[in-house]
């Protein structure tokens, strides 16, 4: 009786499971399919397939009737994303470079405002982003600096600095450090020891973080949104202020392209974060104390 | 100890450290820091001064700022009333108590809609295990604002849930769902979820199972086993968890301003009116300073708990579940 019940509950567990799943993809995907249907008048009822939608984004000709164009230029919308590609291509850079310095100053030296640096890289990523948010529009504004695409680069490496600095962290405390002492052991001086030795190895940590403050810097709506001025508008700045003047099928086909784009670089990103974490750990894996 | 002591006292047998500390000045110490502590200094700390500054300014009539002290921003919030034109009114202090409600309801369904999956994903073979992790953390790396967008979709009143629900004959107009409070948390937990369920996997997947047959051996039935063996020994995840979540639920703007319209502002929506319309800085810088102090508050209480938990005085924690699983008899 007692396993008919367990079987019951692993059955209820399962089934709860797979609802969540659904419930995570399926208003995803809803929008994936909406993005092809033909139906210009109300989206939610399907006619047929059709491919307007992306070609009117790219301001290519569709069989749409004139009044069916809603983004109000295409020119608009690539600007947008030319701007998020400039913004986030800059804040990687600069925020890889300092996160890895700064995770590389905290891991190998012992110094006295150790843990006080550790709670200032901290602190950005746990200030909500609409504190943050303002508060730079606050400093901008009286410093009198112009918003625009540089006011959104300086803003978004502010919090991106700490996401590398985290995992860059991770790699380093994870790493053999004999090798580097055996490195200097055998004359090679602290120069060649990094360049040979600690980058190789802390490589991918750098490469994740790097992914990572791309992704992010590509996503980030809310301090965008207070410190790009009238200007400079970033992709999902633009999308939000789309649909607050309305639902079109335009921006179906525009979230399709983004989410498409954002998983491919994820799904990258963890498949060889985990091809690592298969390979690297041998010692580990056959631990017999592990399980 | 001092670091030049310990650097040139091992100096002469060996190199122990890959950047060999010069005698007096670290300056390998100095350029790896200097970036860091320029940049956050000037761009991260000088504007949360700033803004704390602007929290006790007067604002001026036609926006900007007059600059004289000023403590009625955060009387304000209260209710406050200031200057003969304002009245007595807890406006404010309702919507704050909602931004409060809601992200306490958004951590609770995120909970209840996680630990049963975290278990379910815990028991499976490796493979399907790891797929399962990272079907989860996908839609992570996926824009907020698509994510967002496509409730906005289903919940409109001509969107997905109402053509389901008319064509399926259940209702027969629109029924009102979007710009609810039902839609707002809807949103938000639909955000927060992977911010929930990777804490929680990590302690559950953590959680051994030989304590569990103990428990069951020992007589404790299910009910008693989960609130005695495993909700203890699962705790830290649910408040990492739980403090993951609330935090950027507390002052979210864009999710109420998508899915709650002018119905359900939140605080981050009032913050969001006094930059960008209202034009009243002080008090929008007030009110942001109210979501810093109380996030700030709740991270220290935390860091507090958990190293509690783990300093050596603490150590007791484990073991005291384990005679609490025994004392079960």
């Amino acid at each position: 009786m007692s396993k008919l019940f367990g079987l019951l509950r692993q059955r209820f567990l399962t089934a709860y499971s797979l609802l969540f799943f659904v419930f995570l993809y399926a208003p995803i995907l809803l929008i994936v399919g909406y993005s092809f249907n033909s139906n210009p008048i109300n989206m939610m009822v399907w006619k047929t397939f059709t491919l307007d939608w992306y070609r009117s984004i790219f301001g290519l000709s569709t069989q749409l009737g004139e009044n069916a164009l809603y983004v109000e230029s295409t020119d608009q919308l690539l600007a947008a994303v030319r701007t998020s590609l400039v913004v986030a291509l800059t804040t990687t850079l600069f925020s890889t470079v300092v996160g890895t310095l700064t995770a590389l100053a905290v891991a190998r030296y012992r110094f006295r405002l150790q843990s006080f640096y550790r709670f200032l890289l901290f602190m950005p990523m746990v200030m909500p982003d609409i504190v943050l948010g303002i508060a730079l529009l606050i400093f901008f504004v009286s410093v009198g600096m112009p918003l625009g695409t540089g006011s959104i680069i300086l803003g978004h490496c502010t919090f991106l600095i700490s996401y590398v600095f985290i995992i860059v962290s991770a790699r380093l405390a994870g790493m053999d450090t004999r090798l580097e002492e055996a490195s200097a052991d055998l004359g090679a001086g602290v120069w060649t020891t990094f360049r040979r030795i600690t980058l190789p190895l802390i490589a991918p940590g750098i490469a994740g973080g790097a992914m990572l403050a791309f992704i992010i810097s590509m996503d980030d709506l809310v301090i965008t949104y207070f410190i790009s001025g009238v200007d400079a508008t970033t992709l999902p700045v633009f999308i939000y202020s789309m649909i607050r003047r309305g639902i079109k099928p335009e921006i179906n086909a525009i979230a399709t392209l983004l989410l498409l784009a954002s998983f491919v670089i994820a799904a990258v990103g963890l498949y060889l974060r985990n091809k690592q974490h298969s390979a690297t750990p041998a010692t580990t894996e056959k631990d017999p104390n592990d399980e | 100890m001092n670091t030049t002591d310990t650097a040139s006292s091992l100096e002469a047998s060996r190199k122990p450290r890959l950047f060999r500390v010069p005698r007096n000045v670290h300056w390998g110490l100095l350029g790896l820091l200097g970036p860091v502590t320029a940049f956050l200094g000037i761009f991260f700390l000088m504007p949360l001064v700033i803004m704390a500054i602007f929290s006790l300014l007067e604002p001026g009539l036609y926006g900007g700022v007059v600059w004289s002290f000023y403590a009625d921003n955060f009387g304000r919030i209260l209710g406050w009333a200031n200057g003969p034109i304002e009245e007595f009114d807890i406006v404010y202090l309702r919507i704050l108590m909602r931004s409060f409600r809601i992200a306490l309801i958004t951590v609770a369904l995120t909970l209840l809609v996680c630990y049963p999956v975290a278990f379910w994903v815990s028991r499976l073979p490796p493979r399907r295990r790891n797929f399962c992790l990272f079907l989860i953390t996908l839609p992570f790396f996926a824009s907020l604002i698509v994510r967002l967008y496509a409730w906005v979709l289903i919940l409109r009143p001509s969107g997905f849930l109402n053509q389901l629900l008319s064509t399926l004959g259940a209702i027969r107009e629109p029924i009102e769902l979007i710009y609810t409070e039902t839609a707002v948390l809807i949103g938000l937990v639909y955000i927060m979820v992977p911010f929930m369920f990777l804490p929680l996997y990590a302690s559950i997947e953590k959680l051994d199972r030989q304590l569990i047959d103990a428990s069951y051996d020992l007589g404790a039935g299910r009910i008693a086993t989960f609130r005695r063996v495993i909700l203890p020994l699962t705790m830290p995840g649910i408040m990492g968890g739980a403090i993951l979540v609330f935090i950027p639920t507390l002052g979210n703007f864009i999710v109420p301003s998508l899915l709650g319209g002018a119905k359900v502002l939140m605080i981050g929506n009032l913050v969001e009116q006094q930059f960008l319309y209202a034009r009243n800085w002080p008090f929008g810088a007030a009110l942001a300073m109210l979501i810093m102090s109380v996030v700030l508050a709740l991270l220290m209480l935390y860091v507090r708990t958990t190293l509690k938990r783990r300093s050596p005085r603490g150590t007791a924690a484990k073991p005291r579940t384990k005679d609490r699983a025994e004392g079960l008899t």
